[in-house]
């Protein structure tokens, strides 16, 4: 069954479209200072210079290089939806495991927790740190993964409990495995592309969040960030300077939320065995 | 035993009466455990300097040394504070700007749920036919583009190149406008917000309803309304639909955190004036007890939605209150 899934999700168009959207970004993402000699927080260009061979996205009202700045948002942009999603995906996985395994008041309590926590509205949490105290990216990317991990919770505490009940686990019960053997030998490995799905469904909400966050001018404005950069061109619309400092953080972000959103939906339809039908 | 039915409400309620104190109590604290507190923060990084008798005013009148009681009890009687930048209670800005944003978050969620229910019924009616495969493929792109591309690009072209829709705000200030010419306006300033949000919904209320309608056509009632001879569009809503709907009302919850972020977004890209562009300029002006209270009203409204489609979602599903 996991092979003709591996073959079916290999020939999915939406899979490899997404996938190679991603890839694309973080290479340029990484290879970044390759591609500019620029340093994108140097004020010493001309304002508002339209492109040039030497700059070409042109400068930006603060005298900064915009396509310097594009890559340094990107991979920050990046770098903060790897965290929040990695993070909550373990957390989650984790979570959900242990429930499964334990069982009783354990997972009564972790699922109750879940409860509590999917009922916070995630976005709120984040305005309020972001405002009061002003905390580093990596911080907000963590108390993100930390609102967003019963989604993950529930998903692998579903699976695993019907994993929980066939033979090879059992066998591996009755020969003394512990609890902790179990969980990251057998358990673990088995839900694979749930993972995948989840990893995928938080990246995109990351991004998506860092992004709003930053145009609303939640995050340190000295660190780079697409949707920073969008609000700063939005302010010039009215010029034709949108043209290389609005559109290319937009196409980017775009491309970025594209890229997840393939890769999520083209796994949910193989993956979910609800949903396999309505591929 | 207690009925099943009861213990998920109780669980449930509780579940939601526990996030908004979490809340509560987080924007409770954290003004605490600024270094200092609102008076340094609002004039540590100004020109203005106080004396020691306005610093110690303005102390008394921000510094609430009632604990966490007596802050739920200014809550519940709409005592959230005053607004330093804009010079008004926050209740009073809060409540203000809140008729825009329903207006606009409404009508969205309204036309975008309709619109993805029924074309996505219908696509799913029409699998495999050349129009249903494009129409799925362009609302997975659509689902892609977050409101702050699609709004950034609606700006440039409808209001900018084209000049056909007012590019800020929710109607003609000053105008002399009689009764329906105001509502025509508002309606034309509210062309280009309502489209990016509704852009930003329906592509995914379409897919859930699809696919959601895509399974439930495989189940033998199905069938066998079919073949009793009723008439297709019979078998499509009064059959089939309706159980392709709860898919739609489940994910809601976790699309909601999209949706209120996109929302304060939009707003703030077509400066319309409701929550999200008052929240934007309360972050500019880094206003915190604007911030505190926008934050904990409108989470206090998300969790209410959220509640009640629990609560909806048990009313189209029986079976959620027998399972548990």
């Amino acid at each position: 069954m996991h092979l003709d899934a591996r073959r079916r999700i290999l020939t999915d168009p939406w899979f490899l479209t997404g996938t190679a959207l991603l890839g694309l970004l973080v290479c340029l993402a990484a290879a970044g200072p390759l591609l500019v000699p620029w340093d994108p927080h140097d004020i010493s260009f001309i304002p508002l210079d339209p492109p040039s061979a030497r700059h070409w996205l042109g400068i930006n009202d603060g005298g900064m290089d915009i396509f310097a700045e594009l890559l340094s948002g990107l991979r920050n942009t990046l770098i903060f939806g790897v965290t929040a999603a990695s993070a909550g995906l373990v957390l989650g996985a984790v979570t959900g495991l242990f429930a499964a395994w334990k069982g009783g008041w354990t997972d009564q309590i972790l699922m109750r927790l879940a409860d509590i926590v999917l009922a916070v509205p995630s976005v709120m949490i984040l305005i309020l740190l972001a405002a009061f105290l002003r905390p580093p990216p990596w911080v907000l990317a963590l108390t993100l993964a930390a609102l967003t991990w019963p989604t993950t919770a529930r998903g692998v505490r579903a699976q695993a409990l019907t994993l929980k009940h066939r033979l090879h686990i059992q066998a591996a019960r009755h020969m003394g495995g512990s609890a902790g053997y179990i969980i990251f030998r057998h358990l673990l490995p088995e839900l694979f592309p749930l993972y995948l799905i989840n990893f995928a469904a938080k990246l995109r909400m990351a991004v998506f969040m860092e992004a709003s966050l930053a145009f609303l001018g939640l995050f340190d404005p000295s660190q780079k960030s697409l949707g920073l950069m969008i609000s700063f061109a939005l302010k010039y619309y009215y010029m034709d300077i949108w043209v290389n400092w609005l559109i290319p953080p937009v196409l980017l972000l775009s491309f970025l939320i594209m890229g997840a959103t393939f890769v999520t939906i083209s796994l949910e339809r193989v993956f979910d065995p609800r949903l396999k039908t309505a591929l | 035993m207690q009925s099943p039915a009861r213990h998920t409400w109780l669980t449930l309620v509780m579940a939601y009466l526990a996030a908004a104190l979490i809340l509560a109590f987080l924007s409770h604290s954290l003004p605490r455990m600024l270094p200092g507190d609102f008076v340094t923060a609002m004039y540590g990084s100004s020109d203005v300097t106080l004396d020691a008798q306005q610093e110690a005013e303005l102390r008394a009148y921000f510094q609430d040394d009632s604990g966490f009681a007596g802050f739920l009890g200014r809550l519940l009687r709409l005592d959230w504070g005053y607004s330093y930048t804009f010079l008004a209670p926050v209740s009073t800005l809060f409540f203000d700007a809140l008729p825009w944003t329903l207006v606009l978050m409404g009508t969205a969620h309204l036309l975008s749920s309709l619109l993805g229910f029924v074309l996505g019924v219908e696509a799913a009616w029409r699998r495999g036919t050349r129009t249903e495969k494009a129409g799925v493929g362009i609302m997975t792109v659509l689902e892609g583009i977050p409101e702050l591309c699609s709004g950034a690009l609606l700006l440039l072209v409808f209001a900018l190149h084209l000049g056909w829709f007012p590019a800020a705000g929710a109607q003609t200030a000053y105008a002399d406008h009689t009764f329906v010419q105001q509502t025509a306006d508002r309606l034309h300033h509210l062309a280009l917000p309502l489209t990016t949000l509704i852009l930003a919904y329906f592509p995914g209320n379409f897919l859930l309803a699809r696919a959601g309608m895509v399974m439930v056509m495989k189940s033998p009632f199905v069938l066998t309304a079919r073949a009793k001879g009723l008439p297709p569009v019979r078998v499509r809503y009064a059959h089939a639909a309706r159980n392709a709907l709860l898919p739609l009302v489940t994910r809601f919850g976790l699309r909601f955190a999209f949706m209120i972020t996109g929302a304060l977004v939009v707003e703030t890209i077509f400066s319309y004036p409701g929550l999200g562009t008052l929240l934007f300029n309360a972050i500019a002006m880094r206003d915190l007890p604007l911030i505190q209270g926008i934050v904990l009203a409108a989470s206090v409204m998300v969790l209410g939605v959220n509640l009640a489609l629990e609560y909806v979602y048990t009313l189209l599903d029986p079976r959620v209150a027998h399972a548990s």
